[in-house]
């Protein structure tokens, strides 16, 4: 079991992020607009890991990898720069959602009481 | 424990992100409710999650300690992970928010 746990861990930051989906427009459901907004970013990220990994700034525990590699890196790792920026995105999406809903009954409560 | 190869990059990718921000893209973002609070809950969970990624008892992760600053915290994260992790989610919220929203979406 332990070389699925780097695995398990991005499993886990997707599923306990998944509901934040349902609050706005999401993020998944706007797939064009992920693609853009994630893509530069994950192309320097993986040069830079890519770079880091060659030069032996950091490795990865072979017995907490599935070992399945892609070029340069685990699997997981490039996962991980897919992962977190979504679980990021996810976050952004519902908190501005939240704070949208918030201020628009605060605005209809003050309009109510001018009344 | 000279940090070329981990903390002068994660320093660099810092400033990256803000001149990108101020110079180029110009989102405003910085300024915002909503992308400061959503960072405390990133933060919340990446200390969580990469805890479990670099704990010195079984580490997922095995950095060259002649590469960091040495300093961890808390835990056993490498302090250079939370310049790192900021730097990756604050890249993709910038050129999310300076995105259209995808059309074609029920209101």
């Amino acid at each position: 079991m332990d070389r699925w746990q780097y695995l398990l861990i991005l499993v886990g930051c997707i599923l306990i992020t998944l509901p934040l989906e349902a609050f706005g427009r999401g993020v998944y459901r706007q797939p064009r607009r992920l693609l853009r907004a994630l893509t530069p970013v994950l192309l320097v990220f993986l040069v830079w890991d890519a770079v880091a990994i060659a030069l032996d700034v950091w490795h990865y525990n072979p017995r907490f990898v599935s070992g399945i590699e892609m070029p340069f890196m685990p699997l997981e790792e490039l996962l991980f720069f897919i992962v977190i920026p979504l679980c990021g995105l996810l976050t952004y999406s519902a908190v501005s959602s939240v704070l949208g809903i918030l201020g628009r009954s605060r605005a209809t409560m003050a309009a109510r009481s001018r009344r | 424990m000279i940090g070329l190869g981990y903390t002068l990059p994660a320093i660099i990718s810092v400033v990256g992100v803000c001149v990108l921000e101020w110079s180029v893209l110009r989102t405003g973002l910085f300024r915002t409710r909503a992308y400061w609070i959503s960072m405390v809950i990133v933060f919340g969970f990446q200390v969580l999650v990469d805890g479990w990624l670099t704990k010195l008892s079984a580490p997922i992760v095995i950095y060259n300690e002649a590469h960091t600053s040495g300093l961890r915290f808390p835990w056993d994260i490498p302090v250079e992970d939370f310049l790192f992790g900021w730097a990756l989610v604050t890249a993709v919220l910038l050129l999310w928010v300076r995105q259209r929203p995808d059309q074609k979406e029920s209101r």
